[in-house]
């Protein structure tokens, strides 16, 4: 019988009467407890099981990850019957590469696992859907393929004729992070010059406290790592629910004698595998980090040899400005970008090799011994004398106003936990500081982060010794052919949903201008004002879409103040397409759908992934049956191509310039030519990619990283391992876990940094205006006008929105929505377990139920994030109590190493918002 | 008692409740035929009612069973049968159809009221902010040496195999009489209402018979799961239990010497009302003691003994055992495993 007429109706519930009562032994029966049964009689009936077994293990057998926005790649084996997937199974086959540090198997989770009957699940896009009543109104109509994409060609060919090149918007979001189905959409969108977002600003997972430290968001180790390490810190990283596949080290390592620190304002699942928990209150991370830099300066638990060598802390800075002392500031015309620092071995002040101006680019140090501390005279350009001290001076005054005993008052955290979190951070050989995306979710998540470097930097955690971890990712190279053929607009991953959303509107009405104005030293018009700033000085593209193209970004779902963004998104396009495999809230309210494959079904490779060196490859199982009629986002962009080539020449539209982006061709240069009419040529390279297998054999043949292993290695076991080459800053070497930063210290090779070192003053005007030029502790900017903080950790039961309406998933959960809250809280409002709530501020409400937590402190409204809105009332979700809100300190550009690049990007703050909450 | 037994120890320190294994159970063997509400292995947060709802409460196992060891008595004691919705918690459908692709502001919602479910109370655990705790317990069939199911059976439907000690049920026997259901104190045999008979975890006897360790361990990504043979001395089963004796069976007063053991678990101190570390457990102990018997206090010594050792640098064999530097190392299904 089918299960879902099997569930059908009351069928089910009918049954339950066989359930349930009290049942007395029947003694005559109640043998002797143990007695082996007809052990020794025939046991054909265990065939039973036997065959049900081979039903699931099936006729066919492919390989598959689920990076569907989630970092864990995971090599999977996929079992079909009939051209049916009928179960998914972790490959657990990846080499162990030290034996004395333990194996990656057999990673996967709880997403991957459901995902053969997400696959088939009812949610699932089948055909291609037209809108038919307004927008979000919920009438489709099915259409052919033929007219979906003849339709989406003629209003695309439109737009670019009408309002320009740069009114498309042709994204792929972070639904798709592997290299193979992510290079369709890429491709398309940088041969006709589309703007793109910045993925990871876009969905506010930029690390700008790393950014200002190295130069790099994203750096770190790969998790065996955890492994070795005496000391680990997760801060703000539930790594036990959003690092399921690599949790196992920490438990591992706590075997093996490791201190594991978890900075978390709830107790959760990390902090109950953590040796220390640290229950910092919602917010305020920044006090916390400035009273552990306290301790380490206090006690001088600082290596200085590394920091003289490997940091910017021995740089002069001018007293008067508060500016570090530069080349221009002692010689007219002189350069921006020397610095200097007062030597030892001299007594005098002398430039510091390896900055971005100076000629020699090492960091070696020869025989230059760079004070630390001190206060000296300069003479300046104009012949007075400039009194300067140094960046370190700066940082330890800094710190020194922050001691545990008075942090204690906004953390809420002993100085006790200070104390011996800082030793032990000093003491341990291999110290890992994990730095969760929670933490960029605050305004002063910048500075925690940045407080959390310098830590690590006076305490020499770098290289082989550990350090900071933003998460690392290799660098795969050589794939810019594919993906990036042409220049694209790349635009302000958060600045365009700020601005395409209207976000300022709801940031006015949530924070007072008082409000903002103390605590950030900006009001609503001096954000604005940063932000034309930001616009003229940043080489990233500004502008709002007429015409976008979406591919797996379900950006009606994540962007705060919901339901005013969507108005204000929506309301400005003329046309918005929707490419996904299912029906997620962007497809709600899109214009058309567009029905993709999924995991199981199109090729695949990820491998750019840094937690682990193992980069796996998709195949689908043989005889896989189509589903509905979905074909992979590279049949999809191709069919686009051609569609739009079809509509061009029926235009007389051959191609169209492009004089934003030049190409020099010998010694003229021209725009480049955005090609319609030869579109489909272009984006098959003339025939050679036609599918998403042709892309992953390219992929396998073109990227270094990945020699000498080719697709049919892959498809042995699901994977191939990178090589050398993946690691930027240090090599990956084959028997030991990845560190960052070791061409640094091993080689003295510069940091990507103004300074070319670990960085810790910047001297940009909004950072000396706010008082912030090295790292300092920041309020929470929640206002008072709501009693209750809330914040929206990552959920365990789903990667974002992806895998969140997953039947099984489901069933592990409530069904529904679950708000969070302290059982004296609840008690004190008169909500009890399961009653349903509203959750409300002057920015918008939603409906959910209630699950009273004594792991939430008081005061707090928690929920796990991204359920989509239509699980909840009116389908209005989380986010529509969330305000828009960004921050100072990253709407500075053109600065040193500060300026618009995947390193330099800012985020959406998500967890400042206030909250009240009723019974409803 | 059978010739040799095969058994599973769950170390609660290294289990993080991702429910991988539950799902893995499910795809393997109980998204199908009736079985959709059952999970075979399922991981409940504790303390908490659980799953089946409040199944310490509801009976069965054997009397006058408390003795050490969990030697029980020979007679079986009453118990109650689960309901399906307020106890097990109906399997849900959802409406995604009228939600996704149809006029109208319907949420996406359970098309069945759910009540209860095998993660209900999912890190609700207990005690007060900030000294709330919780953690995580995977519970299975514990192919119990002195299974109550299989007294209680007036099919004789219920048996031990010779070559394992897996206990099943034989379908063709059954007849849905549920009094296995009631008996077994765990709450662990299911009836399914669509095949009139009752069914349970088969310790994936068909993967295990070609050397494939069970799917809830082999799957487990915590590697939270050691499989060996009991009397394999080289084992971890053996060594944990026997050797180390930090793997102890839960709630053994019931008296059917289960074969499926626990690492208990370590915690976080308390904090003092300054918010100082008091040095004590967050997860009392006579809890535990509630749990898994008196034997609770000595392993977690143990497990705190040879963790300081690693700390200052020392071996332990116990911890490089629990470690498991090779997942394949965990599971040793070999036959030929070294007998007493």
């Amino acid at each position: 019988m089918e299960r879902r007429a099997f569930l059908k109706g009351t069928t089910y519930c009918g049954l339950a009467l066989a359930f349930g009562g009290p049942l007395m032994p029947l003694p005559a029966f109640a043998r002797e407890g143990g007695k082996v049964s007809r052990g020794d009689t025939p046991r054909a009936w265990e065939d039973f099981y036997r065959k049900e077994f081979l039903a699931t293990r099936g006729d066919a057998q492919g390989f598959a990850f689920h990076c569907s926005n989630c970092q864990g790649n995971c090599a999977w084996r996929v079992f079909a019957k009939d051209g049916r997937v009928t179960r998914e199974e972790q490959a657990a086959a990846y080499p162990q590469i030290n034996p004395a540090i333990p194996d990656a198997n057999p990673r996967g989770c709880n997403k991957g696992i459901v995902h053969s009957k997400q696959t088939y699940q009812a949610d699932r896009v089948l055909f291609p859907l037209k809108r038919m009543g307004r927008r979000g109104e919920g009438k489709w109509r099915r259409v052919t393929w033929q007219e979906a994409v003849d339709d989406i060609a003629a209003r695309v060919v439109d737009t670019l004729q009408k309002n320009g090149l740069a009114s498309l918007l042709l994204h792929c979001g972070t639904g798709i992070l592997s290299q193979g189905r992510r290079a369709g959409p890429l491709r398309l969108g940088s041969l006709l010059g589309a703007q793109r977002l910045y993925p990871a600003s876009a969905v506010g997972d930029m690390f700008t406290g790393a950014s200002l430290a190295y130069g790099i968001a994203t750096i770190g180790h790969s998790l065996d790592a955890w492994f070795t390490a005496k000391t680990i810190v997760l801060w703000g990283v539930n790594a036990a629910v959003t690092r399921i596949p690599d949790a196992h080290y920490l438990n591992e390592a706590r075997y093996n004698g490791a201190r594991i620190w978890c900075v978390t304002p709830e107790y959760n699942a990390t902090a109950k595998l953590a040796t220390d928990w640290v229950p910092v209150k919602p917010g305020t991370d920044s006090f916390l980090a400035m009273s552990l830099l306290h301790v380490l300066f206090r006690d001088q638990l600082i290596d200085e040899a590394f920091v003289r060598e490997q940091t910017d802390l021995p740089f002069l800075l001018r007293l008067d400005t508060g500016e570090l002392l530069r080349h221009r500031d002692l010689r007219d015309k002189g350069k921006d970008d020397v610095f200097y620092c007062r030597d030892e071995a001299t007594n005098s002040v002398q430039p510091m090799p390896g900055t971005q101006g100076h000629f020699k680019k090492s960091l070696r140090l020869g025989k230059l011994k760079p004070a630390l501390a001190g206060r000296w005279q300069v003479k300046g350009r104009d012949g007075n004398p400039i009194e300067v001290t140094t960046v370190f001076e700066r940082a330890r005054a800094e710190a020194a106003k922050f001691p545990p005993s008075m942090t204690r008052e906004q953390t809420g955290v002993h100085p006790d936990l200070v104390e011996r979190m800082a030793r032990d951070l000093a003491k341990a050989e291999i110290a890992i500081v994990n730095i969760g995306f929670s933490m960029h979710k605050y305004v002063s998540g910048t500075m925690t982060c940045w407080a959390a470097a310098l830590a690590c930097a006076l305490t020499a955690h770098a290289g082989e010794r550990g350090g900071l971890d933003t998460e690392n990712n290799w660098s795969l190279g050589g794939i810019g052919p594919l993906s990036g053929p042409k220049p694209a607009r790349f635009a302000s991953g958060f600045f365009s949903e700020w601005e395409n959303g209207d976000m300022a509107a709801t940031m006015r009405r949530h924070y007072p201008d008082a409000h903002l104005k103390s605590a950030l030293g900006f009001d609503a018009a001096g954000l604005a004002a940063l932000g034309a700033q930001f616009r003229k000085t940043s080489n990233a593209y500004f502008g709002k879409p007429r015409v976008a193209l979406l591919f797996a970004d379900n950006l009606l779902q994540r962007n705060k103040s919901e339901a005013h963004y969507r108005k204000a998104f929506v309301e400005s396009l003329d046309l918005l397409v929707n490419v996904n495999h299912r029906m997620d809230t962007t497809a709600l309210w899109s214009d058309y759908v567009l029905p993709a494959k999924s995991q199981y079904e199109s090729w695949d490779l990820r491998g750019e992934l840094g937690y682990h060196r193992f980069c796996n490859i998709t195949v689908p199982p043989k005889g896989l049956k189509a589903i509905g009629e979905a074909k992979s986002e590279w049949e999809i962009c191709l069919a686009l191509a051609e569609a739009i080539s079809r509509e061009a020449k029926k235009r007389g539209i051959e191609r169209i310039p492009d004089p934003d982006f030049l190409v020099q061709s010998g010694d003229k240069a021209g725009p480049v030519m955005r090609e319609l009419a030869n579109l489909p040529a272009e984006f098959t390279d003339n025939g050679a990619l036609k599918n998403d297998e042709d892309v992953v054999r390219w992929l396998m043949k073109n990227v270094p990283a990945i020699a000498p292993w080719t697709p049919e290695d892959a498809m042995k076991h699901g994977f191939v391992t990178v090589n050398r080459e993946a690691g930027f800053n240090s090599p990956l070497y084959a028997n030991r876990p990845f560190h960052s930063f070791e061409n640094n210290v091993y080689l003295r090779q510069p940091y990507p940094t103004l300074s070319g070192r670990q960085q810790f003053y910047v001297d940009h005007p909004v950072y000396l205006k706010t008082g912030c030029p090295t790292p300092t502790a920041l309020p929470p900017l929640r206002p008072a006008s709501f009693p209750f903080a809330f914040w929206t950790p990552h959920a365990r039961h789903g990667i974002h929105s992806q895998w969140r309406t997953n039947t099984w998933l489901l069933r592990l959960q409530r069904g529904e929505p679950h708000i969070w809250l302290n059982p004296l809280d609840a008690r004190g409002k008169g909500i009890g377990e399961g009653d349903a709530v509203r959750v409300f501020n002057d920015v918008g409400e939603f409906f959910a139920r209630a699950k009273p937590m004594p792991a939430v402190p008081p005061g707090a409204v928690v929920m796990d994030h991204a359920w989509e809105p239509y699980q909840f009332r009116h389908k209005l979700g989380l986010n529509n109590a969330v305000a828009g809100l960004i921050s100072p300190f990253e709407l500075v550009d053109g600065w040193g190493h500060l300026k618009f690049n995947p390193n330099w990007d800012g985020n959406m703050l998500a967890f400042e918002s206030a909250v009240d909450v009723e019974k409803a | 008692m059978s010739s040799r037994q095969l058994a599973m120890v769950i170390d609660l320190n290294k289990c993080i409740g991702c429910q991988t294994c539950t799902l893995a159970c499910k795809s393997q063997w109980t998204d199908r035929d009736g079985r959709e509400f059952m999970y075979w292995n399922h991981v409940e947060s504790k303390p908490g009612k659980g799953y089946p709802r409040d199944w310490e409460n509801a009976g069965g196992g054997w009397e006058s069973g408390a003795g050490a060891a969990g030697s029980g008595g020979d007679k079986l004691k009453p118990g109650r049968l689960p309901r399906l919705e307020e106890d097990y918690g109906i399997p849900a459908d959802f409406n995604y159809d009228a939600a996704l692709f149809q006029e109208g502001e319907q949420p996406l919602r359970p098309m069945q009221p759910m009540q209860w479910g095998p993660n209900w109370e999912e890190d609700q655990g207990a005690g007060e902010f900030p000294n709330g705790y919780f953690f995580y317990l995977p519970r299975l069939c514990n192919h119990c040496t002195k299974p109550a199911c299989l007294a209680a059976c007036p099919r004789q439907a219920i048996s031990k195999r010779e070559e394992d000690g897996i206990v099943l049920i034989d379908p063709s026997r059954c007849r849905g009489y549920r009094y296995c259901v009631a008996a077994c104190p765990y709450k662990k045999i299911y009836f399914n209402p669509l095949a009139g008979r009752s069914e349970k975890c088969i310790f994936c006897y068909p993967r295990v018979e070609k050397g494939i360790p069970q799917a809830c361990a082999y799957q487990c990504v915590g590697r939270a799961r050691h499989v060996s043979w009991l009397d394999d001395k080289a084992g971890a089963a053996w060594r944990l239990v026997h050797e180390w004796k930090v793997a102890l069976p839960l709630h053994p007063e019931h008296g059917t010497q289960p074969n499926v053991y626990y690492v208990p678990p370590l915690s976080t101190a308390t904090f003092d009302a300054e918010g100082k570390p008091t040095g004590t457990p967050r997860i009392p102990a006579d809890y535990l003691v509630s749990l898994f018997g008196p034997g609770v206090q000595a392993a977690l010594d143990t497990l705190r003994r040879e963790i300081a050792r690693k700390e200052k640098g020392e071996a332990s064999e116990l911890m490089d055992l629990l470690i498991a530097y090779r997942h394949g190392d965990m599971f040793r299904l070999d036959r030929l495993g070294s007998q007493p």
